[in-house]
């Protein structure tokens, strides 16, 4: 039996060895994390592990016992939504959507480390998740928008 | 809807279903997938609620292409409410008006305009409930808002919620309504968040692969090999024992492991032991070009006019070459993936498709049952530019449904995905000019062979839009290794490929600009009109020949709208690198410009990976690189920067904005390679060929 933390909550998962991208979507019913290629490259199944980005697709349930994960259900505090989450919604910055949480996730990933990114910080952190609708420039603006100093007041 | 619905209070507008279906015997969607008969004549498509919020329902799904935005938009236009008061219901059987199929590109053409009309409709009716409600003419009332007031009295007025109150009003979607003129737009045409946008970054979206019911077993089904391998030998006994597995299916053709959970499934499908017969020859990529050319049977003559004879006795100078495109893979970000549920007779089915209606119908069929008795829900779709018409794991989910007795969920893995959905066909296209020295392109002879059964994908814009007095453009259709379909404009993109570089081609060999080239034949307004704004906003550099800049351009046309684009890159080692791309789209009235140049920057990326990098390999049958470790696809850092303008006039009619972007790039990158390297790529993709 392990448990983990998931947004605040504690989950129990009674295999270990349970994919983690599966435990998120089917043992939690958190389906925001998407699965896009099961093999690390699309970025699509990106959560946090103590605010940094972690590929859930490829790891296991008892790799991260004892941390604590954020998904994209997690992101929005008490209804107020995550500065990224805004600049995406403003930069229209999606077509499907599918590939967006894992998008939102890396970004709020490198913020959390890096506090003002220039351009090609942003695009080579970007560059780990794929977009097949193309939304590229979209999304890469509204990273830029949310990575502003004042970014999170501006509405 | 359903029956409670009926009842409802409301002012309701009742229409035609059928909106011009079915379609001309030829188009599309018939030869296609046979689904053009609606199921009932009338359907509702628009509801004003009592509390004066609206909603409207239509067919088509949500893939991308901010459909559900698009049409949004356009009834708060007519209907004079906010645009947070509409919501518009998409893509379930059991409450939406039946629907061929979302393709094409029609979705804003024919649903958006009925949705107007039933929106102009509902306006209309509630200023006649004013007008008796204030008593005062109709004609002196205005709507905005929600309310209708006095226009010399601001403060006579009454609320939409007063008008309707407790009533149940059904009225007729009047087809010869008066729609609000373009001058008078005040939502359409100007920039919107997404409708849809919140859900979508907060993981609330619910797509195919996202849907669980109760009781649900996870399965994962046998896959053959190669296209039409025979099962020969079957041992299940190691599956069967495996942890978490509920039942081995073999039914038929379909083979699968249900179990508790998706890698149960997954680990005990591994360890079914099956040998697979061996059918005739299997191709491998090597051998394509061979197929290609010479399986083509069933000429088609697309474009017909005057004599090659005399237009290449009349010609100066002649050119003749050999173009080829790949198998590319749609690769949609959301594999496909269905949950079915059966109570009794009825059944349900979850399924991502373009075709909500189309897949119904075949499930009913296969099932022997009647098609209201089948219900088929598309949820938000995550990609498919094309592919998910035909939405195999839907039938499989049902059959392994039926068998089990509890609902079922089937989804593909990435590997499956790109290799058992279908592909753009790969395709030959051999083209012959004749031309003058001063740039009249006099002859024009092309003989197009896609790959698949499917004629109608290489059909589509291989015909030459230039003022070329004989020419002959004629498709085959050829023998396919793999399974092809539909994806982004269909054949076109190949077609322009082609084209567009070979126009170039007759650019160099006359030594002239190839914008000035092309102007030189091009007649058509439109055409003229995108290729000239593309080419200033671009800072086209006139010049002859390769002169190491990087600059390229094509033009082009589908679904009705007009295209041209220009880009600039530069070429290092075995990388392009395109820097700057300009694209002028005229696709007449522009409902919603953000989501129109959200689909150009989309199809410019998407064309970009299949000018440089994306191609399926196969040996034997077998596909070698699926998935996305294998399979190289357009990155943010690859990503150039985009400008998009939007140059078509309101009073045009709205044609679509999804495909066009798609069709000229291709050949757009490939001569600006040329120009930068001197080196024609008339094969793609582009880099697997730099030297």
């Amino acid at each position: 039996m392990v448990m983990i933390r998931i947004n605040g909550e504690s989950h129990e998962a009674a295999d270990a060895s349970r994919n983690l991208l599966s435990f998120i979507r089917f043992d939690a019913g958190l389906t925001g994390t998407k699965y896009g290629c099961g093999e690390g490259v699309c970025g699509a199944c990106t959560v946090l592990i103590d605010g940094q980005p972690l590929r859930s697709c490829m790891t296991t349930v008892g790799a991260v016992a004892g941390g604590s994960l954020t998904t994209i259900e997690g992101l929005a505090v008490d209804g107020e939504l995550h500065p990224v989450q805004r600049a995406f919604i403003d930069q229209q910055a999606m077509q499907c959507g599918y590939c967006i949480p894992g998008f939102i996730m890396t970004s709020v990933a490198l913020l959390n480390r890096v506090d003002t990114p220039d351009r090609a910080t942003i695009r080579e952190a970007l560059s780990q998740n794929m977009c097949r609708c193309g939304t590229y420039q979209r999304i890469l603006r509204a990273v830029e928008r949310a990575a502003e100093p004042d970014g999170a007041a501006d509405d | 809807m359903t029956e409670s619905d009926a009842q409802e209070p409301g002012l309701h507008v009742q229409g035609e279903v059928a909106l011009g279906f079915p379609p001309p015997p030829r188009t599309y969607a018939r030869v296609a997938y046979g689904n053009t008969q609606p199921d009932a004549a009338t359907a509702r498509w628009l509801t004003v609620r009592p509390d004066g919020s609206v909603v409207a329902y239509a067919g088509k799904v949500e893939y991308g292409q901010g459909i559900r935005t698009g049409l949004a938009i356009a009834i708060a236009d007519e209907l004079r409410v906010p645009l947070s008061n509409v919501e518009v219901v998409l893509g379930d059987t059991a409450l939406v008006p039946w629907d061929m199929g979302t393709f094409g590109s029609q979705s804003t053409a024919r649903i958006g305009l009925q949705l107007r009309k039933a929106a102009a409709t509902a306006r209309h009716v509630l200023l006649e409930m004013a007008a008796d409600r204030l008593d005062l003419p109709a004609g002196d009332l205005r709507a905005e808002s929600g309310r209708i007031s006095s226009t010399s009295d601001r403060s006579r007025v009454v609320t939409y919620a007063e008008l309707i109150g407790g009533a149940n009003i059904v009225r007729d979607l009047d087809d010869d309504i008066a729609l609000t003129p373009s001058s008078d737009f005040s939502v359409m045409g100007k920039a919107h968040a997404r409708v849809d946008a919140e859900a979508r970054v907060t993981g609330r979206a619910r797509y195919s692969q996202d849907i669980v019911v109760d009781g649900m077993v996870f399965a994962s089904v046998l896959r053959r090999p190669w296209r039409g391998a025979n099962l020969a030998s079957l041992d299940i006994s190691v599956a069967e024992r495996m942890p978490g597995v509920v039942q081995v299916v073999h039914d038929d053709d379909l083979v699968a492991v249900l179990a508790d959970t998706d890698e149960h499934a997954a680990a005990a499908a591994n360890v079914l032991q099956a040998q697979w017969g061996e059918p005739a020859a299997r191709a491998s990529t090597i051998d394509l070009p061979e197929i290609l050319v010479s399986s083509g049977r069933d000429p088609y003559v697309t474009q017909e006019a005057g004599s090659l004879e005399e237009g290449f006795r009349g010609a100066s100078g002649s050119l003749e070459a050999t173009y080829f495109v790949p198998y590319v893979s749609n690769a949609p970000m959301e594999p496909r993936a269905a949950v079915a549920s059966w109570d009794g007779d009825r059944l349900t089915v979850w399924a991502g498709t373009q075709r909500p209606f189309g897949i119904r119908t075949e499930l009913a069929q296969r099932f022997g049952i009647e098609e209201l008795q089948v219900r088929v829900i598309a949820p938000e779709i995550g990609g498919g530019f094309g592919s998910k018409s035909p939405y195999p794991v839907a039938h499989e989910a049902a059959r392994l449904s039926r068998i089990a007795e509890r609902p079922v969920r089937v989804a593909y893995t990435r590997a499956e995905d790109m290799i058992y959905a279908t592909m753009r066909p790969a395709a030959v296209i051999r083209i012959k000019s004749g031309f003058t020295s001063d740039g009249r392109i006099v002859a024009w002879e092309c003989d197009t062979h896609h790959a698949g059964d499917r004629p109608f994908l290489g059909r589509r814009g291989s015909d030459s839009p230039y003022d070329t007095p004989h020419v002959k453009v004629t498709t085959y259709t050829s023998d396919s290794p793999l399974s092809t379909g539909s994806y982004r404009s269909l054949g076109a993109a190949a077609n322009h490929f082609a084209r567009e570089v070979h126009i170039d081609e007759v650019a160099d060999a006359i030594g002239m600009d190839p914008v000035e080239l092309r102007l030189r034949n091009l007649s058509h307004p439109r055409f003229r009109r995108v290729l000239e704004c593309a080419a200033e906003a671009h800072g086209w550099q006139p010049a002859k020949g390769a002169a190491g800049r990087g600059q390229g351009i094509a033009i082009g046309v589908d679904v009705g709208s007009y295209v041209a684009t220009a880009v600039q890159l530069d070429v290092g080692g075995q990388e392009v690198r395109i820097d700057r791309v300009t694209a002028a789209l005229d696709c007449g009235l522009v409902v919603n410009p953000e989501g129109a140049k959200n689909q150009v920057e989309g199809s410019v990326v998407m064309g970009m990976g299949t000018a440089l990098y994306e191609a399926i390999d196969f040996q034997n049958g077998r596909v070698l690189n699926a998935g996305f470790t294998r399979y190289r696809v357009p990155r943010s850092n690859d990503a150039p920067a985009i400008d998009t303008l939007l140059v078509g006039d309101d009073d045009t009619p709205s044609t679509g904005a999804g495909e066009p972007g798609i069709v000229p790039i291709a050949a757009a990158i490939s001569n600006a390679v040329f120009d930068r390297t001197g080196e024609r790529h008339r094969e793609l993709p582009i880099q697997r060929h730099l030297r």
